[in-house]
């Protein structure tokens, strides 16, 4: 028996909360299982279409499917296989809550009340942490760690998670080199040594483009999908980004260039 | 101290008194710390006016002779559970600004009710009315000791058992939905059970009060301690104080418990901003008196270096 698809979408159409279309005739299939980005620029609909695929806003038109369960009729089968981390600033800051108590939700979001941490919870959510280079701020008030370190910790929280799909929605905005390594080495390794898909949202395909299988380029529908060297197309990428985006080559990998930067949000 | 525990024991209305103190600073612990954690503290104060107008409400029922059995407290709660579920509606993504716009809208609407229906109400209950907001702790029968029990008693057993679906709510509410956790139904507990709270220990001990204990310790806690326990412990400890300390004081002179009670809990949170602001200003100290690292510094000197002797070869 084969297994579903990861991602399948036939002729989706989503809307914005303010009623703007979001995404309309989008129509793609992605096998499972796949280290996936889903990129494109600013307002291009890459957060809500992942958004439709959790069942956390509905289709206007069309369907799509997680595993071969719908996002509307089968949503609770696939909360129970994903493990989430939304932008960084969709986490509320003024709860005092300790690195660790961030990593553990991970574990404690899948379980029933009252959500008691074992000592199994404890050792994975260290270790979560020790992917990211964090171990040690373990009781560490996370509110006050810089953008980057939350950004790891947040990935740590979906690495210390149960699941066979991780969902990041732009992990490596704003965050240095060295924080962008880490993040993107432990999501690579996590995804080699385990049976488990990871989708990821960027509008920078760079850091993650030698790891990737599958790349979903989007602006408003699917305007390429591929492997990373298939979208690195100068003139697709320019049609997207806009004239200034350039592709440069450099040691048998080709780069983008845009003056893209910051995240999107929708509320 | 013997004279104060002969005193105590003589009078019941001082032993209600000193229950409802420890059963409000319960309220402030569970209620007021998951308030100020959404960015909610407003609601304290829009749900005890809400349910003033709901007070008139019953008082006009039952003065009309429309509903004779309408208890005016009912209509407190109807009132304060009515504002809940608005501000929860308005807050099902998750934004707070939402929140404390419905609840500002509910404030206007049920103060606007109030006074709508003081015309219609004879003149001699309208005072009952304004009792809810100014309240007297030191006033209390046992009917109200007993609700004020009963719903402290609940919110408390249910703050423990979901007070980290409270918190998951209140710091991610779309990757708490995301992984399968039913936010929504956490959502509008946690406002409800803290409304009704709020509507009862507001006819206790009176609107004033219970925005002062329930806000200003929980603010303040949470600018300085650094873990959820420690706050919701914490907020318990300060509120306790303040009311006790009231209450002393209003033996002595001749004050009001709750007035004592509620500027005490005000500084409190004023102490805790200095508080902070120190701890800060050692910080900065401790951050001007750290070094470069050597390395780094000597790197950079031999990159200017390596780029003036190119500067220099070019010249010739």
């Amino acid at each position: 028996m084969s297994t579903p698809p990861l991602i399948e979408a036939h002729n989706l159409a989503v809307r914005y909360p303010n009623g703007e279309l979001a995404l309309h005739n989008v129509s793609f299939t992605i096998n499972s299982p796949s280290f996936m980005a889903i990129i494109g620029p600013n307002g291009s609909g890459k957060s809500t279409l992942v958004k439709a695929a959790l069942g956390l806003i509905k289709p206007a038109q069309g369907s799509i499917k997680v595993l071969g369960y719908d996002s509307v009729k089968q949503v609770s089968k696939i909360r129970k296989l994903v493990r989430y981390v939304p932008q960084r600033d969709r986490i509320e800051l003024a709860v005092p809550m300790k690195v660790k108590d961030i990593v553990l939700m991970g574990r404690l979001l899948k379980k029933l009340p009252p959500r008691f941490a074992s000592s199994r919870d404890t050792e994975i959510a260290k270790e979560a942490l020790r992917q990211v280079n964090m171990e040690s701020l373990w009781n560490h008030p996370f509110p006050e760690l810089s953008g980057g370190q939350r950004q790891r910790v947040l990935v740590a929280r979906a690495l210390a998670g149960e699941g066979s799909i991780l969902v990041l929605d732009e992990p490596l905005a704003g965050t240095d080199v060295e924080s962008q390594d880490l993040i993107v080495d432990a999501l690579g390794r996590y995804h080699r040594e385990n049976d488990v898909s990871i989708i990821m949202i960027t509008h920078d395909l760079n850091p993650i483009h030698t790891m990737v299988q599958d790349v979903l380029l989007l602006k408003n529908t699917v305007i390429g999908i591929g492997e990373p060297c298939s979208i690195m197309e100068p003139e697709l990428i320019k049609k997207v980004y806009g004239p200034t985006a350039k592709i440069v080559e450099h040691s048998g990998h080709r780069y983008c260039l845009t003056r893209d930067s910051g995240f999107d949000r929708h509320d | 101290m013997i004279d104060i525990i002969q005193i105590i024991i003589t009078s019941p209305f001082l032993q209600r008194a000193l229950l409802a103190a420890v059963l409000v600073a319960v309220i402030a612990a569970a209620s007021g710390t998951f308030l100020v954690f959404r960015g909610l503290s407003f609601m304290a104060s829009g749900v005890a006016h809400a349910a003033l107008g709901g007070t008139a409400l019953g008082i006009f029922l039952q003065e009309s002779g429309l509903v004779p059995w309408f208890d005016p407290v009912l209509g407190a709660l109807l009132f304060s559970v009515l504002v809940a579920i608005f501000t929860g509606y308005a807050g099902e993504s998750g934004i707070t600004q939402k929140m404390e716009v419905a609840v500002g809208v509910s404030f206007a609407l049920s103060m606007s009710l109030a006074v709508f229906l003081m015309y219609y109400i004879p003149p001699y209950r309208v005072p009952q009315i304004w009792g809810y907001l100014v309240g007297d702790i030191l006033l209390l029968n046992d009917l109200d000791v007993i609700m004020l029990a009963s719903t402290a008693v609940l919110l408390g057993v249910i703050t423990l058992m979901f007070n980290k679906e409270f918190v998951y709510v209140s710091v991610d509410m779309e990757g708490s939905v995301a992984h399968g956790m039913n936010a929504r139904a956490y959502h509008y507990l946690m406002l409800i059970i803290s409304a009704l709270a709020i509507a009862l220990a507001t006819k206790a001990v009176g609107a004033i009060l219970v925005y002062a204990i329930l806000v200003a310790p929980a603010a303040a806690s949470n600018e300085l301690v650094k873990s959820v326990r420690g706050v919701i412990i914490t907020v318990f400890m300060i509120a306790l104080i303040a009311e006790l300390i009231g209450l002393t004081t209003s033996f002595v002179v001749y004050v009001s418990p709750s007035a004592i009670a509620g500027i005490l809990a005000a500084l409190s949170y004023i102490l805790a901003l200095q508080v902070k602001r120190i701890r800060e200003r050692v910080h900065m100290d401790v951050e001007e008196t750290t070094s470069t690292p050597a390395d780094l510094v000597e790197t950079f000197n031999q990159s200017i270096a390596i780029e003036e002797k190119r500067d220099h070869n070019h010249e010739h």
